[in-house]
């Protein structure tokens, strides 16, 4: 009994620490959904791109050197931010904006989808081109921290102890932090508030002078940043190739669904949620499974509450 | 029909000769794989070329039916002859497994959720220890056990599998199963309200879509030897049943086809060569496809090719000769206040949120008259119609027709009990020919194609279409698309008809021309109920007003006296107005 | 002001508008009125840059409008305020105004509009913290012209203000919009189904019907209202 209250609440740490990374990338998506309606199916493979950008730039561009072992590896993550943003950008320039926004509705039942495939194919040329460009060897950035631990405990007499990963303890605050300021951008911002202004009606923000291409550009660069940030602060704990994105285009998708498309703090919600069930899955299912669960998950919360466990439903059909 | 079985039994032909001169086992290969993977995208299209329900799952059904073929070979040596046809009936169990839960999703929700499906399989299967199966060799029995010295049989075999999935293609296509499905892609809300059971059909179709999936997963094992959870539930593969379809084009026959005749040996053969230099070269490949497709033609190159000639051959014909219908004077109405109720709504509330949009209403129609509703936009009209053919149940009250309860049926069961509508926006299906779209409409009246089809031309008739049948419905002008809508209810052959603001946006002749074309129809004793937002020209069709105004009634009576009741002339033209001209 | 001439505009192979000319002067109240399907909403979005036409031309204050992008216009001076509100509803009431307050002259009167516009909306102030969803039907409207009028504009387009309100209410935002025009000038192109009030408070009226103007005059002009009466009571 004891032992099995150790690894729950071990489980639950971990749970709730991978959660917080996963919030991060379920917020980036949710972003691109909340203000385009467009689905990203790219989106693992932006956040691919960014644990690729964190892990050239701790190693070949000198973050390590500068920073050290312990810090660099953070500011690596951040850095990906800004250049995962330009990739978004100019990804949804030339090729996205083809098919979305205001063009995209001119072209009726077929538009709907357009979006959509494109994006598969976006993500397909990723993760293969990747495969070209980084190799595919698994590549991990390497941190003392990553494994090092806290140790909480012992509790209950002295029979518990729980050891919480510096690391990603580190990560996980990182994470809530860039939520919190995306949070505050969007709603304090004139940016933000035009960017869910035009998330809101595209039509009635045009009326205001609001140039809804932009801000569906900005969305969408936003978006990306905001879950390579959330690789790159993963890339320290894991080894990873180009295919990774497939492993957590579903885990992202969960979460924002479980938040409610399109809802920005529900999206945080749902990516811990999805953390937890992943964590506390290994206790009652061998680890191949972890998978499962999250998926089965999914499906249970599309089926039967399509508006998200924490939303309420959409306003705009 | 016949001449598409020709050309498909021509093109094995030419398709199974080239192999005889082949030799390169690798070529041969190729040439194998090519026809599995336009089995897979005509079994996606058949899903989701035609319902337009994307969906980003099929490896599901093609990863089952090569475990299934695998597994039952391995465990219980059962030969791929019989287990190929087994792994159909797996991958068709799936499908319905799978479409009854996920079918009361739409759009964006229903590609994501079959998206989780495969992927879930994929984890599954890699943890029950399937991560390599190979097929045991027999050689002793190849045959009996589907495993040849001479590649080209495989090929063949291939062939005879795409062959089949051609003809079920073609056979569903033609037929109301196929005609629905279409109706369903273009317009899910207008085709239940013409009498087509979308559920049904759906889950028909990706029942036969599994099915079709199965099949080639299974004969992929056969081919490769080697079933693995990635390369049959991968992503990559449900990513290609999607794109050979898209690319060649969605939602016909040859579309697949040509997408994986293209595409599939471009891809391997870009593999075999730059494989090692440019590791992934297949995926980008296809990525690249996609971008360009949907960037360039996004309806695929089948529609591309054909919109374009479509549009020479347009420009080519003559102008249509327009004949205006000889407006006759309106036949003398009968008077209605005796007969029989048809329809009748009691009490029916309606909220959304908290906007009341329907108040309350009682009303009567009478066999055989005309009523007009009428009401200023926002009135409540719209959702008042939307109750009536049960797109959505009130709050409170009871909707009768002849006297029974009908609330909580769906539209299509309500009109197969007789109650046909239009729609304020015209929801024609653009893509399909005028005579397809009241085809469509005459299925639920119908048993056989060919009546429906008969029963079509005698509706497009009735509303003076005929001469444009064969035109696409996207073409025709404002007024055209009215009497199609009309024609496509009609088809139905209801016993009352619902209008939705049918005389919108018409000039003066054409009101006039629609007006006689619905008196016409009230002359052969179908019962019309009809909403405009003004009393002009509807003061000379309707035989009896209701006015609706903030969703509740509020006034109901004659045409003469309605004109003049103060609270209408309030609603409409406000106070100042009555004050003004008193 | 705004003038426009031969325009022709439509949605995909349906054509709605068919040779529409008309004119607005500087500080001139002007109404069309029409039944429902007549194209007023299209021509609205015709000159805001979201349909784009298919024939003629639409000048702004001298310049050519249709050489000019959709967003860039409200920047020119048009407040659009489209039909059925088209409110921000995730957004508050107060954020709202801001949005309307999105051009250049909208910011730099920030102050003395948001002053003006709680004036004339009382309510809008009382609410200002809340989720402009949240409001009702009344509220939304003045809340939708409140945005219109945060940007500063030379023209206000007002799309059936009064579509699917009571008709107490519907008098009251129409007080407020003759109240606004007169007190500080401002050009009106209203479009409206009250077809008294429209001509009524109009310098200027046009009735558009089927895509077309059939009938055009001044207020004393559309006085002798017969064909309008005609065509709106089919008596």
């Amino acid at each position: 009994m004891t032992q099995f209250l150790e690894n729950f609440l071990q489980a639950l740490v971990a749970g709730l620490l991978t959660g917080s990374i996963y919030g991060l990338m379920c917020v980036g998506l949710s972003v691109i959904f909340g203000v385009m309606r467009v689905i990203n199916f790219a989106h693992g493979d932006f956040m691919m791109l960014g644990m690729y950008v964190a892990y050239y730039c701790f190693g070949l561009l000198g973050v390590q050197a500068v920073f050290g072992a312990s810090a660099g590896p953070y500011i690596a993550a951040l850095i990906a931010g800004p250049v995962i943003f330009l990739a978004g950008v100019l990804a949804h320039r030339l090729l996205i904006s083809r098919v979305t926004g205001m063009r995209g509705s001119a072209l009726q039942s077929e538009g709907h989808y357009a979006q959509l495939i494109l994006t598969l194919g976006v993500a397909l040329v990723l993760q293969n081109g990747g495969l070209y460009v980084f190799g595919s060897t698994p590549v991990s950035i390497a941190t003392p921290l990553a494994s090092n631990a806290w140790s909480v405990g012992p509790l209950y007499g002295d029979r518990i102890e729980v050891f919480v990963n510096q690391g990603q303890t580190i990560s996980a605050v990182i994470a809530i932090v860039v939520v919190l300021a995306f949070v505050a951008l969007m709603n304090r911002s004139r940016l933000g508030k035009s960017l869910r202004a035009a998330a809101d009606n595209p039509e009635a923000a045009t009326y205001m002078g609001i140039d809804v291409a932009r801000a569906h550009r900005l969305a969408f660069g936003f978006g990306v940043a905001i879950t390579a940030i959330g690789g790159g602060l993963l890339a320290s704990g894991i080894s990873f190739q180009p295919y990774v994105g497939l492993e957590y285009v579903i885990v992202m998708y969960a979460g924002v669904v479980l938040g409610g498309l399109g809802s920005v703090s529900g999206a945080f919600l749902g990516g811990l949620t999805i953390g937890l069930v992943q964590q506390l899955s290994t206790l009652f299912l061998p680890n191949q499974l972890q998978n499962t669960a999250i998926f089965v998950v999914f499906l249970f919360v599309v089926l039967l509450r399509p508006q998200g466990l924490f939303g309420t439903a959409l306003r705009r059909t | 029909m016949r001449r598409q079985f020709l050309m498909i039994a021509a093109f094995a032909l030419v398709y199974g000769l080239i192999a005889v001169f082949v030799e390169h086992s690798y070529y041969l290969l190729i040439l194998a794989v090519v026809p599995v993977w336009a089995v897979m995208g005509l079994a996606w299209n058949l899903l989701s070329g035609y319902s337009g329900f994307v969906s980003f799952g099929h490896a599901a059904f093609f990863g089952l039916g090569a475990y299934f073929v695998a597994l039952a070979q391995i465990r219980w040596g059962l030969s791929p002859w019989i287990g190929i046809p087994c792994a159909a009936v797996v991958g068709a169990a799936a499908g319905l497994v799978v479409g009854i839960p996920t079918f009361r999703l739409r759009g964006h929700y229903f590609a994501l959720a079959m998206l989780a499906y495969p992927l879930a399989l994929l984890y599954v299967f890699e943890w029950l220890g399937y991560q390599e199966l190979a097929l045991p060799m027999q050689r002793e029995q190849g045959f009996a056990y589907m495993q040849f010295e001479d590649h080209r049989i495989y090929v063949w075999l291939a062939l005879a599998l795409m062959v089949i999935a051609m003809v079920i293609t073609s056979l569903v296509e033609r037929s109301r199963f196929g005609m629905s499905l279409l109706a369903i892609r273009e317009d899910e809300a207008a085709a239940e309200a013409a009498g087509i059971r979308t559920l049904a059909w759906k889950l028909k179709a990706i029942t036969l879509s599994g099915a079709l999936a199965g099949a080639a997963g299974g004969f992929y094992a056969v081919v490769l030897l080697v079933v693995t959870p990635p390369a049959v539930f991968g992503m990559l593969v449900s990513a290609q049943a999607l794109i050979v379809a898209m690319f060649g084009g969605v939602g016909t026959l040859w579309g697949p086809v040509i997408g994986a005749i293209v595409l599939v040996p471009l891809s391997e053969v870009l593999h075999a060569q730059l494989g090692n230099v440019i590791p992934g070269i297949q995926g980008v490949v296809y990525g690249v496809a996609i971008v360009a497709v949907i960037l360039l033609a996004p309806e695929g190159v089948f529609w591309k090719v054909k919109d374009v000639l479509q549009q020479r051959r347009t420009r080519a014909a003559p102008a249509p000769v327009h004949v205006t219908a000889a407006i006759s004077a309106p036949p003398p109405r009968a008077a209605s206040a005796g007969a029989a109720i048809v329809f009748e709504v009691r009490n029916a509330s309606k909220a959304f949120g908290g906007l009341k949009a329907v108040r309350d209403v009682s009303l009567q129609v009478r066999q055989g008259e005309i009523l007009g509703i009428i009401g200023p936009n926002g009135a409540g009209k719209t959702t008042l119609f939307n109750l009536l053919n049960g797109f959505i149940r009130p709050d409170q009250g009871s909707i009768l027709l002849q006297g029974d309860d009908v609330i909580g049926r769906r539209p299509y069961q309500l009109c197969a009990a007789g109650v046909g509508r239009t729609f304020q926006v015209v929801r024609p299906f653009r893509r399909m020919s005028v005579l397809d779209n009241v085809v469509v409409g005459a299925f639920v009246r119908t048993s056989s194609d060919a009546q429906a089809r008969e029963v079509a031309q005698e509706a497009l008739a009735q509303v003076g279409l005929s001469e444009q049948a064969d035109q696409l419905a996207g073409t025709l002008t404002n007024k055209q698309l009215r009497l199609l809508e009309i024609a496509r209810a009609l088809a139905g052959k209801p016993k009352l008809l619902l209008l939705d603001e049918t005389l919108a946006g018409l000039g003066a002749t054409e009101v006039e021309e629609v007006i006689a074309a619905v008196r016409k129809l009230a002359a052969q004793g179908i019962t019309i109920v009809i909403i405009e937002h003004t009393m002009q020209a509807m003061v000379r069709l309707v035989d009896r007003f209701v006015v609706l105004n903030e969703g509740a009634l509020l006034a109901e009576g004659l045409p003469q006296a309605i004109t003049r009741d103060n609270a209408v002339i309030d609603a409409y033209l406000g106070k100042r107005w009555r004050t003004a001209n008193a | 002001m705004l003038e426009i001439a031969g325009l022709n505009a439509g949605y995909g192979m349906v054509p709605v508008l068919n040779d529409v000319s008309l004119r607005v002067g500087t500080g001139e109240f002007a109404a069309i009125v029409g039944p429902n399907g007549a194209g007023k909403t299209t021509l609205f979005k015709t000159i805001s840059g979201i349909v784009k036409p298919t024939a003629g031309g639409i000048r702004f204050d001298g310049k050519d409008l249709l050489a000019i992008a959709p967003a860039a216009r409200a920047h020119l001076g048009i407040a659009h305020v489209p039909e059925g509100r088209q409110v921000f509803p995730s957004l508050t009431v107060q954020e709202n105004i801001e949005m309307g307050a999105y051009t250049e002259a909208g910011r730099r009167a920030w102050k003395e509009n948001l002053e003006k516009i709680h004036a004339w909306f009382p309510v809008l102030a009382q609410r200002a913290k809340a989720l402009a969803g949240a409001l009702s039907g009344g509220q939304q409207q003045m809340l939708a012209i409140a945005r219109g009028l945060a940007s500063s504009p030379k023209l206000l387009m007002l799309d059936e203000p009064s579509m699917g309100l009571a008709p107490s209410t519907a008098d009251e935002i129409f007080e407020r919009i003759v109240a606004i025009h007169e007190s500080s000038g401002l050009t009106v192109l209203l479009v409206e189904q009250r077809v008294a009030e429209a001509l009524h408070f109009a310098d200027r009226g046009y009735v558009l019907e089927a895509g077309r103007v059939v009938l055009e005059g001044s207020h004393d002009e559309l006085k002798s209202n017969d064909r309008v009466r005609q065509a709106y009571l089919g008596m």
